[in-house]
């Protein structure tokens, strides 16, 4: 087997541009799904009783429909109802973002649910409002507990970023099937784009289980 | 916008096999990736350095990796290394062990280690060998502990199973893109597939959610 990476060489405008779309992509998918998830998360804790059951049936479905289909669904069927097509890239933000929305909603839940009653009721005991509880004693702690969790969640947000690829959003994925395609080398290609993938996820989720052992007695009660 | 939702129920069979591939895809995956994974925990654990190197490696790379690059790699790279060509489903079924092995591996690590050392102590002082040590005191109780997260890891996988449709394994997610390309149906094919993972999808997240509460793990 011989192995020749000369197409990689004399690509690797092509393929830095992808790398470049999908750190972009990642990082807009984060941020978009955890404003969205808190919300979501808040939602489903504090809200009123239809919004909860609402919520819950948003969160379970997403938890049962795979990203791809989410994706494919949101670029090739939401331009039929509504008759405008969409820029595959917003498509593939708002599908993932949808879709991870809930996995942070749902780790919102599990991280105020875990702070004991006894805070609450020190909080309403000393006149606090229910926000102000939320807020000043519930977010902060719950926040450190939950950063291992937040931190698997990002790690998958950048791997689902590779889904996109099916939708032509031009992220490395893409690049790389492009460039396997034309050069026929696809192991040489694919291996590489390995490489770069984990260099981008690994110390992603080192750098936030490290800051967790760094602040994990922060969220200690 | 005409609809003609018809199209689903005349390839209802056609949808029902890949249900079938889905579901067998997943099963099948973790009937490998259960054993693949406590394997990979004891390599990891082994005092052998080479040995818990090389485990390491492997789960580091095959959990920091997006699936879909996994099943290109595969497809590609296993005929190379084989010097024969596989089917589609056997190149999808090594990818998904692989990405699930190294979660489970994970997974019964951290299951094992939360079994106080004591025990295993207690279980060589009677006299047991060090792997009848792991297969009578240690795995059965990490094995409840574990199961929680198992059952988890099993809804991520069938949900997963959808990528390998990239490589034309005929399963669910294939079959509805392929009927929806040829009967240019796509809002309803789209939704019809939408709707039949949603249907086999939720009860299991259900079950999770009732396995989490009766096996989880509490402070």
């Amino acid at each position: 087997m011989d192995l020749d990476f000369s197409p990689l060489i004399d690509s690797w405008r092509f393929i830095a541009s992808g790398l470049g779309l999908t750190i972009v992509l990642s990082v807009a998918a984060v941020v978009c799904s955890f404003v969205l998830g808190l919300a979501v998360g808040l939602g489903r804790m504090y809200g009123p009783g239809w919004l909860r059951v609402l919520l819950v049936f948003y969160i379970d479905s997403m938890r049962a429909i795979p990203v791809f289909v989410v994706l494919v669904w949101i670029y090739f069927a939401v331009p039929i109802i509504s008759g405008h097509s969409f820029d595959p890239f917003w498509a593939a933000l708002i599908g993932i973002t949808i879709h991870v929305a809930a996995y942070v909603a749902e780790v919102i839940r599990a991280g105020i649910t875990s702070i004991r009653k006894g805070q609450t009721q020190a909080g309403l005991a000393i006149g606090m409002s229910g926000a102000q509880i939320v807020r000043k004693i519930l977010l902060p702690q719950a926040t450190v507990r939950m950063l291992p969790a937040f931190g698997s969640i990002v790690s998958v947000t950048i791997k689902d970023t590779a889904i996109a690829a099916v939708i032509a959003v031009p992220e490395l994925m893409r690049q790389a099937e492009t460039v396997a395609g034309q050069s026929y080398r696809p192991i040489e290609v694919f291996t590489t784009v390995m490489v770069i993938y984990f260099l981008l996820i690994f110390p992603v989720t080192r750098l936030i289980d490290w800051f967790y052992g760094r602040v994990a007695h922060l969220g200690r009660s | 916008m005409k609809l003609d939702w018809s199209i689903v129920w005349q390839s209802r069979w056609l949808l029902f096999e890949g249900a079938l591939v889905t579901i067998l895809l997943t099963a099948l995956t973790m009937l490998i990736a259960v054993p693949g994974g406590i394997v990979l925990a004891l390599m990891r654990n082994s005092r052998l350095k080479p040995i818990a190197l090389f485990a390491t490696g492997f789960v580091e790379l095959f959990r920091n990796l997006p699936l879909l690059l996994l099943v290109y790699w595969a497809f590609y790279v296993m005929p190379v290394l084989t010097g024969f060509g596989l089917p589609p489903f056997t190149t999808g079924l090594v990818a998904l062990c692989l990405n699930v092995s190294a979660y489970n591996s994970e997974t019964f690590r951290s299951g094992i280690n939360s079994i106080r050392r004591g025990q295993s102590e207690a279980g060589l002082a009677l006299g047991m060998s060090r792997l009848e040590v792991f297969r009578q005191i240690v795995l059965p109780q990490a094995w409840r502990r574990v199961l929680p997260i198992l059952a988890s890891t099993w809804v991520s996988l069938f949900k997963d199973t959808s990528l390998v449709s990239v490589i034309a394994v005929g399963e669910l997610a294939h079959t509805a893109m392929q009927i929806r390309s040829q009967s240019f149906r796509v809002l309803e094919m789209l939704t019809a597939m939408a709707a039949i993972y949603w249907v086999l999808g939720y009860p299991q997240a259900k079950i999770v959610d009732w396995i989490h509460r009766k096996y989880g793990v509490r402070e």
